[in-house]
């Protein structure tokens, strides 16, 4: 295959995963409003599905180099952590949510586009480990991407937005991920040595996103055998779901 | 690519597994002791023992901050989910038991420790308590590090069945984590008004169950070795399942955010990485 046409394909599956995240705003065309629990519920089988892809990307990486995978983990943690302390330094706070204003709304918006950053590089980075762990981190993206584009809905649906406009906002959240996917991919593919520091990279930003933003906040709102359930029986059916994809 | 990945693959599946008895245990080695049941009681003894090293932040500083608590506890909890990376790893490289297998395990693990948290009525009871600490939630955070521990020992047990450098691998592990634990502990009891000795041999007896489960883990593996991979899931499940529920809850309300992640992230890359060189 020629690389324009791979180029195209990641182009096109990192497409679908920012598509995916509008999907989140659908329940809000059934329920009027959606409980701070179920936002919760749905945060922690993100987390599961991350830890998951987590595991996977790790064990994956160490087949090529265990100390490089390891090594890029390191520099996926710092590059959430810069992120992160970022947004703090200008007040931008995940935890407060809850009552939000417009203020607030752009809040989540900023956060959760932030985060695309690094799952564009997931996707990206996933395509040049093969194309069957490719299409596994992108559906696993794109079905994380649901719930995020559910947390970013449930704030701005109550608050009077129209279900239109929470989906758009939601796509819209996720649009660093095909901007970020295909110079990652592109990256990974002329440097072949620097493929378990990609896939480190992307494990090390998806473990320290689920342990820094998915379970401070499913802990808030949901009851910790909830939480436990579903994030350990969630990593447990990814993990087999890898296995036999 | 794929094709590479397929032959990685069925490398790793066609690996030959040692079948009756696990790898390392040299007999008459000069260091390691013959028996393997031995070994298996050694590291676990050692592992519990150091328990007893989580009073030495109060007998030297007297008082330890509560968030520097809240750190160790994320801390304890990425070595606990090495652990579980590694317990999974090591199930997954099982050729004769299928991933299904593994993960029923894991699932009967987390089972297991739902309801155990749900008949001791300790779901909910905070780990890290701040403030003045009732009788109660003082015998409930006792009985709920007893528990505890008895998942942990099952791990090394299962590890130590898989080779005798990943158990002691394991051992080594959850013998740091037990210190952080152990500290937190300790800083109940001292509010209960225990001494601190008391309160060091509290500390290792609380870790007991972690003995015991080790050396049945390790006696039922051998001598079935086809619920090798059963047990490998259940300890994993168990662990994973202990950091979500006792472990990080607290580390959260303690320290922030950030620090927290960064300590869990840390400290499950470090297990991974050593376990790279040592096991």
């Amino acid at each position: 295959m020629p690389a324009w046409q791979q180029v195209l394909l990641v182009l096109v599956y990192s497409s679908i995963t920012a598509l995916a995240t509008g999907l989140g705003a659908l329940p809000f065309l059934f329920v009027r409003d959606l409980s701070e629990r179920a936002v919760a519920y749905a945060n922690a089988v993100a987390a599961g599905l991350m830890l998951g892809a987590s595991f996977g990307l790790i064990i994956e990486g160490s087949g090529h180099g265990a100390v490089q995978t390891l090594a890029g983990a390191g520099i996926g943690v710092v590059f959430i952590l810069v992120a992160g302390r970022m947004l703090h330094h200008h007040g931008m706070d995940f935890g407060t949510i809850t009552g939000a204003g417009a203020k607030q709304i752009f809040l989540i918006i900023a956060v959760m586009t932030v985060h695309s950053f690094s799952e564009g590089v997931a996707v990206g980075v996933a395509f040049g480990g093969g194309e069957a762990l490719a299409a596994l981190i992108t559906i696993a993206i794109a079905v994380h991407n649901i719930p995020e584009g559910l947390a970013i809905s449930a704030v701005m649906r109550p608050k009077g937005a129209g279900v239109l406009s929470c989906a758009l906002w939601s796509v819209f959240s996720s649009l660093p991920q095909p901007l970020m996917a295909v110079p990652a991919f592109l990256f990974v593919e002329a440097f072949r040595p620097v493929l378990p520091y990609g896939l480190g990279f992307a494990a090390g930003a998806m473990v320290f996103m689920v342990f820094l933003e998915l379970l401070p906040e499913a802990y808030e709102k949901a009851s910790r055998p909830a939480v436990g359930l579903l994030v350990s029986l969630t990593l447990g059916a990814m993990i087999l779901f890898q296995r036999y994809i | 690519m794929a094709g590479e990945r397929r032959a990685l693959y069925l490398e790793a599946r066609s690996r030959p597994r040692p079948v009756g008895e696990p790898e390392g245990y040299a007999r008459g080695s000069a260091i390691i002791p013959a028996d393997p049941v031995l070994v298996v009681l050694l590291f676990s003894t050692l592992a519990a023992a150091t328990a007893s090293a989580g009073v030495v932040p109060f007998a030297v500083l007297g008082r330890v901050p509560m968030r520097a608590l809240g750190l160790a506890y994320a801390l304890a909890s990425g070595l606990m989910l090495g652990a579980g990376y590694l317990l999974l790893e090591a199930g997954l490289k099982d050729s004769a038991q299928s991933a299904f297998v593994l993960m029923s395990g894991a699932a009967l693990g987390v089972l297991y420790t739902y309801w155990i948290h749900r008949f001791s009525r300790t779901e909910e009871v905070e780990f890290i308590p701040g403030g003045e600490v009732s009788a109660e939630l003082g015998f409930k955070i006792v009985l709920m590090n007893s528990l505890h521990s008895a998942s942990e020992g099952v791990a090394i047990g299962a590890g130590m069945a898989v080779s005798l450098r990943m158990g002691i691998f394991l051992a080594l592990s959850l013998a740091l984590h037990n210190i952080a634990e152990a500290a937190t502990l300790t800083s109940v009891l001292l509010r209960r008004g225990v001494r601190m000795g008391e309160a060091a041999m509290l500390c290792v007896i609380t870790n007991v169950p972690q003995i015991l489960l080790a050396v049945t883990a390790f006696a039922v593996v051998s001598a079935a070795r086809g619920l090798l991979t059963w047990v490998l899931g259940f300890a994993a499940g168990a662990l994973v399942y202990l950091v979500l529920t006792e472990l990080l809850p607290g580390s959260y309300k303690q320290a922030s955010h950030t620090w927290v992640a960064a300590a869990v992230s840390l400290s499950t890359g470090l297990v991974v990485l050593l376990k790279g060189f040592f096991a």
